[in-house]
């Protein structure tokens, strides 16, 4: 028997084999028992070892000669489809699955390791009244943890392989009740036409996925937590997953998703109205503050107060530069502390916004480099910065304060309304998915049919 | 590869001129540490030469710490000419830094010059964009430079004392009237209304500002000047001022009223289209704040009725005064004039009227208690 199986079988496990090589972690193996072999081919480094002796090594040896250990194999819940083509199978050991070849039949057994699967603790949108734990870094945790959540057979798993050289699953996950029409086709050419190299995370595929790759606003929202996952799709979104990241791109979104924070869901309305209040004359701030700074001070001091604009002109006596320079100067400062302290360890980041902010604050005043009006101004840009919930939205804004300082510098208040003028029609003419991105109210498709019955 | 470098460099250097563009800022750009702030100005007939005025502008100076410093810093600029632009255009030429009128609220006028040619100069105030219509107009008894340049012990550091005065903005008194640039034109210009000014004084010291009498302006005559008692009647009775407190003597006895509310309600009297007579109905509600002698509450009728009697002596005293000199600051004839059809002669029918109006004013006090005490 074993001369019949050599030519035909054998050989195409060899090929198989030879192709891994010389990976250290390739493991081909041959269980013999009386009259019947099984040829194993794995990747040590992603398979379960524990489960391949359970499930596959163990009852090879145990199961009595009357039972055919083929149909025992074929039975198993593990069995992934086969696809055809060396290529495609070598993929498919490389995810994880055990090669199992018993005479002529082949078979795949999904028995992968993850290591990283433990679910992480939200830290980037922290609420909180909300759950405490986001993600995981393995897909399959995290479709675990949306079925836990969401009990609807309307709602719908698929999963494809990125053509790009990792391979990585992504899921597409929608309930198929409220999902707009129209809206997952769109989704899945997108996704289907993509012509990248690598994509490692959510992030990047979240900007390959996005229409115009010179983008400043963020067309889709990324997110760790699964109570934002689930209160998206309820509302007929569609959301990506990755393999290996453990955040979900949601799709499409409007501007004013990126101002909401879970914790809105959780408190009294007229908690929630004041705090959005806050949050949006937090965004203005961030945007605009500067350069009304130099619009006022530079060209209109008629707005201020007697007394303002006295204490204004007195904190600038001394300052080398005008209005402007200081402005970008101070700011510039400040996004490189921002900067820094994200990057450092948290115990460091402390120390570095302690000697930046207030140390190097103080001595900027002191030296006459700048005002100390100024430097509540930026201080207060920079907390409002904060305020912001969703970090895509806040480096977007970031960036537009500069525009506007530009405009301000050159035309005044003017320019400030000029800026803003230009920062509506751009943010109007953008569209996510083909949602128009400054949309007001969203609403899920079934609301949506309900008004329309009427 | 080529040209993919070659768009690198043309874009830098796009960012490059756009960077040098930044530096030029723009053609209005001017720091606010390179304007002076003037927060008033002062016009007075000129010194020397029949014709002109003499324009005294109050600076107000930036100073590094205000928690430390104590008194407020101004600087005055002075200068005598043909006419206030000229004079303001070569006081521009007096100091290092440009002239910011955009806080400029208080325009003070010596009270020779209230008078029809006034006209002239007010003028400029109007069309200079940069000065604000709300700004306040006032009189100044003695001269203009001299009010402008007293600096009150209560002045804080930072700030202008003689806005304060004005517009309920830091005291309130029946006693000051507020007068706003756009309202003096519009009343100036306004047939049937002659408008008003507080009229502002200083003590011997210089020490102290006190702004507690109106004068009533006219194109063709004179100004007159009310006293302070005429003054609280107008800005309660026309004004709609709050505080207004009355002194009543009766007898032996003397009551200081509070009135809480006032109520002022006029009819003009014609026969024929001519007006022969005003109705005046006024209410007043309060309380006795003062008083020398004991109170019973159950004779509160008898003091309203005291009080109703003295005040309505003193309301009609101020009416017949401004009757006497043919001036109507009340508005009595732009009230007429509105209410009645329009015709050729229908300012003239007024005027002609007026002086022989008789006035049937009748006042109705309400105490409602005697205070917090018996």
């Amino acid at each position: 028997m074993d001369e019949t199986e050599k030519p035909a079988a054998l050989l195409y496990i060899n090929r198989l084999a030879k192709q891994l090589a010389p990976s250290a972690d390739v493991v081909k193996k041959t269980l013999k028992r009386k009259d019947e072999t099984v040829h194993l081919l794995f990747l040590k480094s992603v398979v379960d070892m524990m489960q391949l002796q359970e499930i596959v090594v163990k009852p090879f040896y145990e199961i009595s000669t009357e039972y055919n250990f083929s149909e025992y194999i074929q039975s198993l819940p593990y069995e992934t489809a086969m696809p055809t083509g060396d290529e495609e199978v070598l993929i498919e050991i490389t995810k994880g699955n055990v090669f199992v070849m018993i005479g002529k039949e082949m078979t795949l057994l999904e028995l992968k390791m993850v290591a990283a699967n433990a679910v992480q603790e939200a830290k980037i949108e922290q609420t909180i009244h909300g759950p405490i734990l986001g993600l995981s870094e393995s897909l399959e945790t995290n479709l675990n943890l949306m079925r836990q959540r969401y009990h609807q057979p309307s709602l719908i798993i698929e999963t494809m392989q990125l053509e790009d050289c990792s391979n990585r699953a992504i899921a597409l996950l929608y309930d198929k009740e409220r999902v707009r029409p129209g809206l997952l086709e769109n989704i899945k050419k997108r996704l289907q036409t993509l012509d990248v190299e690598l994509v490692q995370a959510s992030a990047d595929l979240q900007y390959y996925i996005n229409n115009k790759k010179r983008s400043l606003f963020p067309t889709s929202l990324l997110t760790e937590r699964p109570d934002r996952i689930i209160h998206n799709m309820d509302a007929g979104k569609v959301i990506i997953m990755v393999d290996g990241s453990p955040n979900a791109i949601i799709a499409p979104i409007v501007f004013f998703d990126l101002m909401i924070s879970m914790e809105d869901n959780y408190y009294s309305f007229w908690v929630v109205k004041s705090i959005q209040l806050l949050r949006y004359g937090g965004l203005f701030a961030a945007i605009f503050l500067p350069a009304i700074y130099i619009g006022v001070t530079s060209f209109t001091p008629d707005v201020l107060r007697t007394e303002l604009a006295l204490t204004v002109a007195a904190s600038r006596i001394g300052v080398p530069y005008p209005s402007f320079a200081e402005v970008f100067f101070m700011l510039i400062f400040i996004e490189l502390l921002t900067e820094a302290s994200l990057r450092l360890p948290t115990m460091v980041s402390a120390t570095a916004t302690t000697v930046g902010g207030l140390i190097l604050g103080t001595a900027a005043v002191d030296a006459a480099l700048t005002s100390n009006i100024m430097v509540i101004v930026v201080s207060l840009v920079a907390i409002s910065t904060f305020v912001i919930p969703i970090s895509e939205l806040s480096y977007a804004v970031r960036i537009c304060r500069f525009l506007l300082l530009v405009y301000a510098t050159l035309f005044g208040l003017a320019g400030v309304l000029l800026g803003l003028l230009g920062l509506i029609l751009y943010l109007a003419n953008k569209d996510s998915m083909g949602e128009p991105y400054l949309r007001m109210f969203w609403q899920s498709r079934r609301e949506e049919l309900k008004v329309e019955q009427k | 590869m080529k040209h993919k470098s070659s768009f690198a460099i043309k874009s830098f250097g796009v960012i490059f001129m756009l960077g040098t563009v930044i530096l030029l800022s723009g053609c209005a750009f001017k720091d606010i540490d390179k304007r002076l702030f003037v927060s008033a100005i002062g016009v007075d007939p000129a010194v020397n030469g029949e014709e002109g005025y003499k324009v005294t502008l109050k600076v107000a100076l930036p100073f590094g710490a205000i928690k430390e410093t104590t008194k407020p810093n101004f600087t005055y600029l002075s200068k005598e000419g043909e006419s206030i632009g000229e004079i303001i255009r070569m006081l521009e030429t007096h100091a290092d830094k440009v002239l910011e009128f955009g806080q400029m609220k208080t325009i003070v006028i010596h009270e020779d010059l209230l008078t029809d040619h006034m006209k002239t100069f007010m003028d400029y105030f109007i069309r200079r964009g940069d000065i604000q219509f709300i700004a306040y107009v006032a009189g100044a008894k003695s001269s203009a430079e001299e009010i402008l340049k007293v600096q009150p012990d209560t002045e804080a550091p930072a700030s202008v004392s003689m806005f304060n005065f004005f517009g309920d903005t830091g005291t309130e008194s029946p006693y000051i009237t507020t007068t706003y640039l756009f309202q003096f034109r519009r009343d100036f210009f306004t047939e049937g209304l002659n408008a008003v000014l507080p009229l502002i004084e200083t003590n011997k010291d210089q020490t102290e500002l006190i702004v507690n009498k109106t004068i009533v302006v006219d194109k063709k005559k004179d100004p007159l000047t009310l006293d302070h008692v005429e003054t609280k009647y107008y800005n309660t009775l026309f004004r709609g001022a709050n505080g207004f407190s009355y002194k009543v003597k009766n007898g032996d006895k003397r009551l200081l009223l509070n009135i809480s509310r006032v109520k002022m309600n006029y009819q003009i009297i014609t026969k024929n289209n001519v007006p022969q007579a005003i109705d005046m109905d006024v209410k007043m509600v309060g309380v006795i704040g003062e008083s020398d002698k004991t109170l019973s509450i159950a004779k509160l009728d008898e003091y309203n009725h005291f009080a109703s009697k003295e005040v309505k002596k003193k309301i009609l005293g101020l009416l017949n005064r401004m009757q006497e000199h043919q001036v109507d600051p009340f508005g009595f004839g732009l009230h007429y004039r509105a209410t009645h059809l329009s015709h050729d002669h229908l300012a003239e029918t007024w005027q002609q009227a007026y002086p022989d109006l008789k006035f049937n004013v009748n006042v109705e006090v309400k105490l409602q208690s005697t205070g917090t005490i018996q």
